[in-house]
């Protein structure tokens, strides 16, 4: 009996994600209205694995917006010598999609990356650099991108790279930024192989986590008033900053073969 | 202003409304921010508060809003955030957004301070704050504490001063303790930079007294890197602090999985630190001291989770990672014993072409677990040993391989087996910008890759290269080009005020004479007003293109100039009168030319005293200078002085300008006179003084008018009279 009921409210919860039917195997957030926080998937090229999780997020109905950290975006070509090679931030999913298409269908299909680059253009636009986005400033011209409602602010609270080379490239980006919007972000990396498989995988690992750590963080906007604060009550619930290192640590144990790291950095 | 008797949640409603509409317009936000002051109360509703904290965060963060706007808009706020800040019972998130949005004013505060040494309100509001939010991080839980140090750092970033060596780009976020003058009334320098000591020993001291506390460290390590690399005189202590802390301290305890968590988190953070600072300067004596540290730290850190370092061994071995980097391994050193063995047949990758030791226990080792630098240190001592004939004979040897390898048949590729490099993300998402090594790197990795190829000689060899030409030049991208060359021109500029005080060399200077701020300020003065020549050609142009007229360079240049004087009009008077100079005389030039070409002195020099008599106060000399050392004056640019008068405060100052006209003007005498004389009709409350000069100057009239003005006054008493 427990389990039918457990169904049933997947199915209604899942109804509630626009009704994609394979939208996670974690319970998506309860609360559909309430507090949200806000994310960013970060990987190489801003194609695979930060698209996977940009689109779970998104189902999910948590704000997210996602980037590279790469020069270029590179996609497999013919050879291993012949990536073929787009601009950041200037070239839409669409239109690679459709140069793709037209280069060699055969082959591009066979390896999945035109069925990729399908999803991701119905996804947002186009590939974005994590070291162009200007942090803060409002993105009122994204509203078209799957997980745009919520990020119309130009921030968010957590970031997730995909790859610990993503991840030390966003933390120095930070460091050089000087860290000017005095705004706490927490940078965590879960490490994902670069193909469709993993990042399948990986997208379900970065949902899951999203909804502990959104859980968390509903919880304390629950308590009012100054806990230990001022009145030396030692006893106050720990707030979501603190239990993110503790959530983490319990994701991990669910996770082993994705290692993770994080860090508290500033905006 | 939402109504009282609405809900909580249609407020929340129509305030998510106003938040949209100034994220859509930043013009709105100074309104909207007002308006909402109300609503963070302590009285008010909790989730409003919450909802105007974060507003007023969001608002003070933004990069959308200018700074000058943000700096304006401080004073309003401050007590409001002083208030929120020192009530006792305040919830622990409004505490948060209220400490992130006082971290961005602070140095709004400062600026505007050392500009309106008279607004003491204003500092004294900053100072209450600062000392309750010092006050809070004694006790505060740990998500209250890391905004505290947030805080503290961005005083400390004020109130220390910048290295005068380095050349900076156009910053004016970039408050510091040089900003400061030396004899200001409110602010005393060797107090500022006392606190700021103070307040950084105290950051730094939380690496040590809670060492644990992986929240704080990361929080403290993350905002370091700024105050490393633009603040000098912070270098060391910041640096003591840091090869001080012990990551690991934590592994004395069992390294459970959240300690795990904590570990990896506080040595990779300061391991980041570490090289974003060693990477943007690796000649410095520091550089080296910082590999030692972070190549001790990785040792310790596989020591602790050796598990993790046994797994990662495991793999490299089992994929039969890269044995590529083999070669700079020391060979035996005896070189009798150098046994060159030709390749056995069969393919090869690079690696196997260049392996000469037969170790497989060395093949199977990942050199790349060993940092980038600390290899090449190897290499360069390895090299700096090896004996020139062992090494010759080596390359003889590697040479031979070649050479046999060339001389073997293409083994055929089939192109249904051949990899199509799916999978091989090692090269794809490679990030060039990281190491210095990365060209010859990427290209190894790609030959490794290769591993089924024979090796090409010829394909080694370099190719030529050309550079795709760049895309042609519309004159819209030049003007923006230009544009943008004058706007980081100003930045800069900004960055030279007050540094050096040099004797002026008047109509003397050269353009560009020296890098200070008058021979720059020269240049763009006269790029604004001297390709004002091209206009009429560009104008005709445009008939008969369909595009809207693009907007003229030199106005365009103008409209910077006129910004960037306002922005701090009382310092940048001198570069207002410089300007308009340069524009009296370009339309003097192009009258003389003939023809009817635009003028522009008087529409900007309106326009400037347009622009700043609004914020004038009574004790401001700047009216005074503005008209006495500005080449023209018209009857329309005193009709703006006559306007200035509405205010009573500024009349005195109005007045005794337009005395100094007078007296030091001759040819513009009888037009200020008339000013003064329409001063006395207008204004009532100027009478007084404006009556004194015209008593000295022409007494005629004021006798006329005097008289004047008591005929009317009795002649409505009598008709007073009449009609009672």
């Amino acid at each position: 009996m427990d389990t039918t009921n457990g169904a049933a409210a997947q199915v209604a919860a899942s109804a509630g994600n626009d009704g994609n039917p394979n939208a996670n195997g974690s319970p998506p957030p309860s609360d559909s209205d309430g507090f949200k926080l806000k994310f960013s998937t970060v990987c190489a090229s801003n194609q695979n694995r930060s698209m996977v999780a940009h689109l779970r997020l998104s189902q999910a109905n948590y704000p997210v917006i996602s980037f590279g950290t790469g020069s270029l975006v590179r996609l497999p070509g013919p050879s291993i010598t012949q990536p073929n090679v787009y601009h950041f931030n200037k070239t839409s999913y669409d239109s690679i999609y459709k140069e793709l298409e037209s280069k060699d269908t055969r082959l591009y299909r066979a390896n999945g990356v035109l069925n990729m680059v399908d999803r991701n253009r119905h996804v947002k636009w186009g590939p974005e650099r994590w070291q162009d986005w200007q942090i803060g400033m409002p993105r009122l011209d994204k509203t078209q991108d799957r997980g745009s409602a919520g990020t119309e602010g130009g921030v968010v609270d957590v970031v997730i790279t995909c790859e610990e080379r993503c991840w030390d490239a966003v933390i120095d980006d930070l460091m050089a930024r000087g860290a000017p919007l005095n705004r706490p972000v927490h940078v965590i990396n879960v490490d994902i192989k670069d193909n469709h498989e993993e990042a399948s995988v990986g997208g379900r690992a970065i949902l899951d986590l999203a909804n502990d750590l959104n859980a968390a963080a509903v919880e304390e906007r629950k308590t009012v008033g100054a806990n230990a604060f001022d009145t030396g009550n030692a006893s106050a619930r720990a707030s979501f900053d603190e239990r993110v290192p503790d959530i983490l640590a319990a994701w991990q144990e669910r996770w082993p073969h994705l290692p993770a790291l994080w860090t508290l950095a500033w905006f | 202003m939402p109504a009282p008797q609405l809900s909580v949640s249609d407020q929340i409603r129509q305030l998510n409304d106003a938040r949209k509409l100034v994220l859509g317009d930043v013009k709105y936000y100074s309104s909207v921010i007002k308006s909402i002051l109300p609503i963070i109360s302590p009285s008010a509703h909790i989730e409003l508060r919450r909802w105007g904290v974060d507003f007023l965060a969001e608002a003070f963060a933004t990069p959308a809003i200018p700074l000058g706007d943000k700096e304006t808009l401080q004073p309003f706020i401050l007590e409001t955030l002083k208030d929120t800040l020192e009530d006792p019972g305040q919830d622990i998130q409004v505490l948060r957004s209220a400490i992130q949005a006082a971290a961005s004013i602070y140095p709004l505060t400062l600026r505007w301070i050392i500009n309106n040494s008279y607004d003491n309100m204003t500092w004294e509001h900053m100072t209450k704050i600062k000392a309750r939010i010092l006050q809070i991080w004694e006790k505060a839980e740990p998500s209250v504490r890391i905004c505290c140090v947030k805080f503290a750092q961005r005083v400390v970033l004020a109130q220390s001063p910048v290295n005068p060596q380095e050349p900076r780009r156009g910053d004016s976020l970039d408050i510091s303790l040089d900003k400061v003058p030396p004899n200001h009334q409110t602010l005393d320098v060797r107090t500022l930079e006392a606190e700021a000591a103070g307040l950084l020993d105290r950051i730094l001291g939380g690496l040590q007294d809670h060492s644990s506390d992986a929240l704080l460290v990361d929080a403290i390590l993350n905002s370091l890197a700024i105050l490393v690399r633009t603040r000098p005189n912070t270098v060391n202590r910041i640096f003591n602090a840091i090869f001080n802390f012990n990551p690991f301290k934590l592994a004395n305890s069992p390294v459970t999985p959240r300690n795990r968590v904590l570990i990896k988190s506080m040595e990779k953070t300061t391991r980041m630190l570490l090289l974003h600072i060693a990477k943007r300067d690796p000649h410095s004596p520091l550089a080296q001291r910082i590999q030692q540290h972070v190549e001790g730290m990785m040792r310790m850190r596989s020591e602790i989770l050796e598990e993790a370092g046994r797994k990662r061994a495991l793999e490299a071995q089992s994929a039969g990672a890269d044995a590529k980097r083999q070669r700079t391994q020391a060979p035996p050193a005896n070189p009798e014993q150098l046994q060159v063995d030709p390749l056995p047949p069969g393919r090869h990758n690079l690696a196997d072409v260049y392996t000469l030791s037969g170790g497989e226990g060395l093949k199977g080792f990942d050199i790349s677990t060993v940092p980038a630098a600390m290899v090449a240190k190897i290499n360069v001592s390895t090299l700096a040993r090896i004996n020139p004939q062992l090494l010759s004979k080596a390359v003889e040897g590697i040479k031979g391989r070649f050479a046999a390898l060339a001389a073997m048949p293409i083994p055929e590729l089939d192109p249904n087996t051949a990899p199509l490099g799916v999978d091989e993300d090692e090269d794809d998402d490679y990030e060039p910008d990281f190491f210095a090594a990365e060209d010859t790197e990427q290209i190894l990795n790609k030959l490794d890759g290769q591993a089924n190829d024979q090796p090409d000689v010829t394909e080694l060899s370099l190719k030529s290269f050309k550079l795709p030409p760049p895309t042609p030049l519309t004159p819209e991208a030049a003007l923006g080009g230009g544009q943008g060359s004058v706007l980081s021109l100003l930045e800069f500029v900004k960055t030279l005020e007050d540094v050096n005080k040099r004797p002026r060399s008047g109509i003397n200077r050269l353009a560009a004479g020296s890098n200070d701020r008058e021979s720059w300020i020269a240049i763009v003065t006269r790029l604004a007003s001297r390709c004002s020549a091209e206009e009429g050609e560009i104008s005709i142009k445009d008939e008969y293109s369909d595009s809207p007229a693009p907007a003229i360079l030199g106005d365009s240049i103008r409209e910077s100039l006129y910004t960037y004087v306002l922005e701090d009009f009382r310092r940048r008077i001198d570069v207002a009168i410089t300007w308009l100079a340069e524009e009296w005389y370009n339309d003097r030039m192009q009258q003389k030319e003939g023809g009817h070409p635009r003028l522009h002195y008087e529409k900007w020099a309106l326009k400037l005293i347009d622009g700043f008599s609004q914020y004038l106060h009574a004790q401001d000399k700047v009216l005074t200078r503005f008209l006495g050392e500005i080449p023209d004056l018209t009857a329309a640019i005193f009709s703006r002085v006559k306007l200035i008068c509405r205010d009573p405060s500024v009349v005195p100052l109005a007045l005794t300008s337009l005395l100094y006209v007078v007296m030091m003007r001759p040819p513009a005498k009888e037009l200020a006179l008339d000013t003064v004389q329409e001063i006395w009709q207008e204004y009532e409350e100027a009478r007084p003084m404006a009556g004194k000069y015209l008593a000295k100057f022409r007494p005629a009239f004021l006798e006329a008018a005097t008289r004047d003005a008591e005929n009317n006054g009795t002649a409505t008493s009598s008709t007073a009279v009449a009609a009672a």
